[in-house]
């Protein structure tokens, strides 16, 4: 699997401590993907990756980084 | 636990329990001569393999009607269940087919009600096998991160 690290834990911090439910509902998907990907147990799709992004307001590189 | 996970586990349990119901009826009714020629049997079994499977398929699909219930991970272990169901269906094949032809050698050939028997037996183990491979999905997923 490649090494995909992301900062969603971090960034719903930053974003007035937002929820699972919240980034979920906000991304489109179940909060259990949310745990997931933090957890690093799924490296999700290219457009989920960019709903993410979106809900947060910052750009895609910011979320998620290749540690090829 | 994701909503198709809590989904599969209740598929499992009312599979399970109807397969059960379905083999304890069969056996205590007189096994597969009695199911040849009683027709009130042929209707109890027809009535248990049908409900169950239809029981199944309602609370499965009604549980997952609501938006927002399936995602993109969830589509990914739902894809990878059929390659559970397609093992199961084929051990069930083998077995079956061993212990026919074993059965029946010395007379050359099996009674036809065996037809109506394979078929429901394919059917309640593929229904089980989904939940089984959605199940076996969400561990196969936690445990390869």
């Amino acid at each position: 699997m490649p090494r995909i690290r992301n900062n969603i834990r971090r960034l719903r911090f930053d974003h007035d401590e937002m929820t699972q439910e919240e980034l979920a509902s906000h991304a489109g998907c179940t909060r259990q993907t949310i745990i997931a990907l933090e957890q690093s147990k799924y490296v999700p799709s290219i457009e989920l990756a960019f709903r993410i992004a979106r809900a947060f307001g910052v750009k895609l590189e910011e979320v998620f980084q290749y540690e090829g | 636990m994701a909503p198709l996970q809590k989904r599969a586990w209740w598929g499992l349990a009312i599979g399970l329990v109807f397969a059960l119901a379905f083999l304890l009826v069969f056996v205590f009714k007189g096994g597969i001569e009695t199911f040849d020629e009683d027709q009130g049997f042929r209707i109890i079994i027809d009535i248990l393999w049908v409900g169950g499977l239809i029981a199944s398929g309602v609370i499965v699909n009604l549980s997952l009607r609501k938006p927002g219930m399936v995602d993109e991970r969830d589509r990914l272990i739902m894809d990878r269940a059929p390659r559970i169901q397609w093992l199961a269906v084929v051990f069930t094949l083998v077995a079956w087919t061993i212990t026919l032809s074993e059965a029946y050698h010395e007379t050359g050939m099996v009674p036809t009600v065996f037809l109506f028997v394979i078929f429901m037996s394919i059917l309640i183990v593929s229904t089980l096998a989904q939940s089984l491979g959605i199940i076996i999905g969400y561990w196969r997923m936690n445990r390869d991160a």
